[in-house]
């Protein structure tokens, strides 16, 4: 995976150099909102349980889906969905702390719209939930974090769509 | 891979959110980040400094040196190497850990030297110099900074 640091060292060493000017003002904006982040990770990381029921309230749990014949029913389907949610979140919050999108292109996406086809499973509800998940988070963890967390979740909805 | 990668990579491995560890890391981290940006940019405009002053208490604790043979040609090679391992530990100190150092300096570094035929010991000796010379530049705190690299620098040779 990339992050930050490294995609800013990286190309400074290719040119056997420090980091220019503009690459030390970024690092600087980027350590600077790291205390938001970590805040922002313990939170989720202690309640993501939490966060998930929240999101499936909000978002599936209430619809045909859930019903027999609906793609969270029987229970092994509802876990499954539980699962699959909880990685999205897992992978969302790594992603916010490196301030990268890359974790999510080759841990979460890579092949998972064919997959989800393959299954039956109703992308347009992922999304629905991937869309609950945003207002929960923005919930509890205030404006600016849950708009931060909201650029990794909208990336994965991008991948999806 | 910086620390922030590496506590990711690490956490991911164990298919878990963040423990409380590596939580605690990364507030450790991100809490001196402007002293990082700090050390780095002063090592950056010290380069020099610390290469020249380096080498000239470097030879004279050890005199018989390709650097110190008097082939000016050999002498620039041997500070331009130097002035990288400042480069490489300014990279340390943004990254919060030694990776960069041993990605890009360390790993077969030991080879390299050895089929140029400079000695390590005398490495060793210059890249102390170094550190000597880089406590002098930056205050106390850049300094606490910027030591585990120089100390990592200097045991790998």
């Amino acid at each position: 995976m990339k992050d930050t640091i490294t995609s800013l060292i990286n190309p400074a060493d290719e040119r056997g150099s420090y980091l220019d000017a503009s690459a030390l003002d970024q690092l600087n904006r980027y350590f600077q909102s790291g205390s938001m982040r970590v805040k922002a990770a313990k939170t989720i990381s202690s309640t993501a349980s939490s966060i998930i029921s929240k999101t499936v309230a909000k978002s599936l749990l209430y619809g045909d889906i859930t019903l027999p014949g609906g793609n969270m029913y029987p229970t092994r389907r509802y876990a499954a969905c539980l699962r699959d949610l909880t990685y999205f979140l897992r992978y969302a919050t790594y992603a916010m702390l490196a301030a990268d999108t890359s974790i999510l292109d080759e841990r979460v996406l890579n092949g998972l719209k064919e997959t989800y086809i393959t299954l039956g499973v109703p992308i347009d509800r992922v999304i629905e939930a991937l869309n609950a998940m945003k207002e929960v988070l923005t919930e509890s963890l205030g404006t600016d974090a849950g708009q931060e967390m909201g650029v990794y979740l909208d990336h994965i909805i991008a991948g999806l769509s | 891979m910086s620390l922030v990668a590496q506590v990711i990579a690490q956490s991911d491995a164990a298919e878990r959110f963040l423990s409380s560890s590596e939580i605690a890391k990364l507030e450790d981290f991100f809490s001196k980040g402007q002293v990082r940006i700090r050390t780095a940019q002063k090592l950056a405009d010290n380069e020099q400094k610390i290469v020249q002053e380096g080498s000239k208490r470097f030879w004279a604790k050890c005199p018989n040196t390709p650097s110190n043979k008097g082939n000016p040609q050999k002498t620039a090679l041997c500070q331009r190497d130097q002035a990288w391992y400042i480069r490489l530990i300014s990279y340390c100190v943004l990254a919060g850990n030694e990776k960069p150092l041993d990605d890009i300096g360390l790993n077969g570094m030991r080879e390299m030297y050895l089929s140029l035929g400079v000695p390590l010991p005398n490495l060793r000796v210059a890249m102390s110099c170094l550190k000597d010379v880089a406590a002098d530049v930056l205050s106390a705190e850049e300094m606490a900074m910027a030591a585990p690299y120089f100390d990592r620098l200097i045991r790998a040779f």
